[in-house]
């Protein structure tokens, strides 16, 4: 890395955060991980590579609903954003398969 | 017409028990030949609470509340299919949540110094050493935005700075306290984990103010990830030339470090803080001298909490009459609170001053952990705070009427509390924490605090007598004026404000030796009810201390002697046989 100009904090700001179309982000601060997110994301990265799934995976902090946790936020093109509530890994395979391929949400683990 | 998205949550109204809403919105959708044009989804949590049936269409994004069955036909024909908004049916979903210092908090990746300056990060500083160019013109935005510290005791951000900018001396510095010693608060270091990069703007923005070069970050060594967070973002800023020598080719020059804490709540008070940074042992100071003036290593030095930092760089970037149109006359912005309790949602919310203790706990945080029982009071302010009734719930929470109303504040821990909870234990709890934290260096505390923990003991182990109320009023007084530091001078507040308004309980306890909320064990009896009991012997079986006897002609009775209150046979009681009296 260098040092960052003016005219680069510019552009980057007007490109803002979420750069790619499909995304998902795991809550990851000591809340989450608490409550199995770092369980969460790796199977996320593992499974989203085993089935040849292309979607960005980052982690973030918490969102604040701790009761909720882990936390997994999605946004596929096509679909409203949505965010997953106590996610198992098990539910991160079914948020792969049936939200990110099939473009359909996952019944009960939404949390608004 | 785009397919349609039908989010479904029946948020819990009594009228509704047992109706199967799924099946029967399917079944309607497919009778009105709708089947094709929407799928439903059940989801865990719609954001609205105790309005029966709630339905979210989207991309309409229209939420209907109290949906009846009748209405179903209605919404399918009408919103599903040609896409028109039911006015009657339609709740205000806007979100109460306002978000300024947790913007970032779930958006950006921590780690990524790249996803905060694209979030808009580190404009702040550049207006700063960019565009305002002056130290005045930067505490002139602070004092626009009317930013209070959010560490607790609220005073105005801009007038420390500016005491502290007006020090001629050599060397200054600027510390971030972020020791978060309050139980059940963790709002800073959700801050610290989640948007790093916020804290450390904020705190070269500060060290520019008031003329500092040289930064410390004071985190407690229980909070592992945000040090690790806080280290990357340090590096990662240097990198960028964001911290370290010529900031963004200003001329401006800025270290900065961090020192971990070893947990001590009073080294959360400056002056301890000040001693702990300096390698010394914590404890605090008498002021004045205030460190604005003489503070770290004798220089004049401004703390700030990591909150009070965190709202700055926005401060600046948006302007100070930005912050200041949010809030109330006296107490401007957001503030984030921690909240748990007996309260269904617990985490973090941010909102803006000015909204009611009621829309917090029964909008923002879904209302109460088992809605059968009845709200008591709200805790604000952790061990040097108070208890807010019931009654004052619509009270629109600031400083000046927390303030008013015995507690405040705080640094932003909130407790919901029910009719299970007794006021008595709850001002145990907080005393109790406070004793243990005392650093021991002035009397008022050290003796007072011990002595008011004693006379509560009493109190809930059913030998109190009304004399101890007065004994107990005597000797916060006194703690609260002769104290050396805050820490002791707020110690009896949680007493103070539950005696004032729940004095009646304390008088149950000392006079009828009741407690009512069934807390206190040496105030309660358990005994099996002889007409509920059907003498299955499961009780006999799971109590520890083999208090329970009998048999099943005769019946079981508990011995009170051995009973040790622990409360397993009320639990494995099939029959509600086993009550507490
Ligand atoms: C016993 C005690 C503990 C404190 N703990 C904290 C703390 O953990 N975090 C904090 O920011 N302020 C704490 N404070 C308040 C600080 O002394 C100080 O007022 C505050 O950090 C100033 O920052 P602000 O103006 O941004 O609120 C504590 C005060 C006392 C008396
Ligand atoms: S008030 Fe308590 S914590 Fe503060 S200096 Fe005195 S003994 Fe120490
Ligand atoms: S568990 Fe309940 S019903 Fe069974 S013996 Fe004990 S009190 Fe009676």
């Amino acid at each position: 890395m260098k040092k960052i100009s003016v005219e680069t904090m510019d552009s980057m700001k007007k490109e803002g955060v979420d750069t790619s179309k499909n995304w998902i982000k795991v809550g990851m601060s000591t809340c989450g991980i608490a409550a199995g997110a770092d369980v969460v994301y790796a199977t996320l990265l593992d499974e989203a590579k085993k089935r040849n799934i292309e979607v960005v995976i980052k982690k973030c902090g918490c969102a604040g609903k701790c009761f909720a946790e882990p936390l997994v936020e999605v946004n596929v093109e096509g679909l409203p954003r949505v965010t997953y509530g106590k996610v198992t890994a098990e539910v991160a395979v079914t948020i792969l398969e049936r939200h990110v391929r099939n473009k359909k949400l996952v019944k009960d683990y939404i949390f608004f | 017409m785009p397919h349609k998205i039908i989010l479904v949550k029946d948020t819990g109204a009594v009228e509704n028990k047992g109706v199967d809403f799924n099946t029967m919105l399917a079944n309607q959708l497919r009778d009105s030949g709708a089947a094709e044009k929407a799928s439903i989804v059940p989801v865990a949590d719609i954001g609205v609470y105790d309005k029966g049936l709630v339905l979210r269409i989207l991309p309409d994004n229209v939420t209907y509340s109290n949906v009846r069955e009748a209405d179903i036909k209605k919404i399918i024909e009408q919103t599903v299919l040609a896409g028109k908004i039911i006015e009657e049916l339609s709740h205000d979903g806007r979100d109460k949540q306002l978000r300024i210092v947790l913007k970032n908090c779930g958006l950006v990746d921590p780690d990524s110094i790249d996803d905060y300056i694209r979030a808009g990060g580190y404009q702040g500083l550049r207006k700063a050493l960019l565009e305002l160019k002056s130290q005045d013109k930067v505490i002139e935005e602070l004092k626009k935005s009317g930013l209070r510290g959010r560490g607790g005791a609220g005073f105005p951000t801009w007038m420390k700075w500016s005491t502290a900018k007006n020090q001629k001396t050599d060397q200054k510095y600027m510390i971030c306290n972020g020791d978060e010693g309050d139980p059940g608060a963790y709002m800073d270091r959700s801050v610290l984990e989640g948007d790093p990069h916020a804290v450390v703007e904020g705190m070269i923005i500060a060290g520019y103010a008031i003329g500092a070069s040289k930064g410390y970050l004071y985190i407690r060594a229980e909070y592992p990830l945000a040090v690790k967070r806080i280290e990357k973002a340090l590096e990662d800023a240097r990198e960028y030339g964001l911290l370290g020598e010529n900031i963004l080719e200003s001329g401006f020059t800025y270290e900065m470090e961090i020192r971990l804490g070893a947990g001590a709540f009073v080294c959360g008070e400056e002056t301890a803080l000040i001693a702990s940074v300096e390698g010394k042992r914590g404890t605090p100071k008498p002021r004045p001298p205030f460190p604005a003036v003489k503070g770290l290593w004798d220089k004049p030095s401004i703390i700030n909490n990591v909150e009070t930092l965190a709202a700055v760089p926005q401060i600046l970037s948006n302007g100070g009459d930005w912050l200041a149109k949010i809030g109330t006359a006296t107490s401007k912005g957001t503030k984030v609170f921690a909240i748990t309790g007996k309260i269904k949602n617990s985490g973090l919310v941010e909102v803006p001053m000015g909204i009611t203790l009621r829309e917090i706990v029964f909008e923002v945080a879904g209302g109460l952990l088992n809605p059968e029982k009845k709200i008591k009071a709200v805790q604000t302010g952790g061990p040097s705070g108070g208890v807010i009734p019931k009654d004052f719930l619509d009270t629109p929470v600031d400083y000046e009427n927390l303030g008013k109303l015995g507690s405040i504040m705080g640094s932003g821990g909130m407790i919901v509390i029910d009719e299970t909870d007794c006021m008595v234990d709850l001002a145990k709890f907080y005393l109790g924490f406070c004793v243990d934290e005392s650093c021991g260096k002035c009397a008022p505390c050290r003796i007072g605090g011990y002595q008011m923990l004693q006379l509560l003991n009493k109190i809930s182990n059913g030998e109190g007598e009304l004399a101890d109320l007065d004994k107990l009023k005597r000797i916060a007084y006194a703690m609260q004026k002769a104290s050396l530091c805050g820490l002791g001078q707020t110690a009896a507040n949680p007493v103070l404000s539950t005696l004032k308004y729940f004095e009646d309980e304390y008088k149950a306890h000392i006079v009828n030796k009741k407690c009512p909320a069934g807390k206190c064990k040496y105030l309660l009896m358990y005994k099996i009810g002889e007409d509920k009991c059907k003498r299955c012997g499961v009780c006999v079986k799971n109590c520890p201390t083999q208090a329970i006897s009998g048999n099943r002609e005769k019946g079981f009775t508990i011995d009170q002697v051995k009973c040790i209150k622990c409360g397993n046979c009320t639990e494995v009681c099939k029959f509600e046989a086993v009550a507490k009296e």
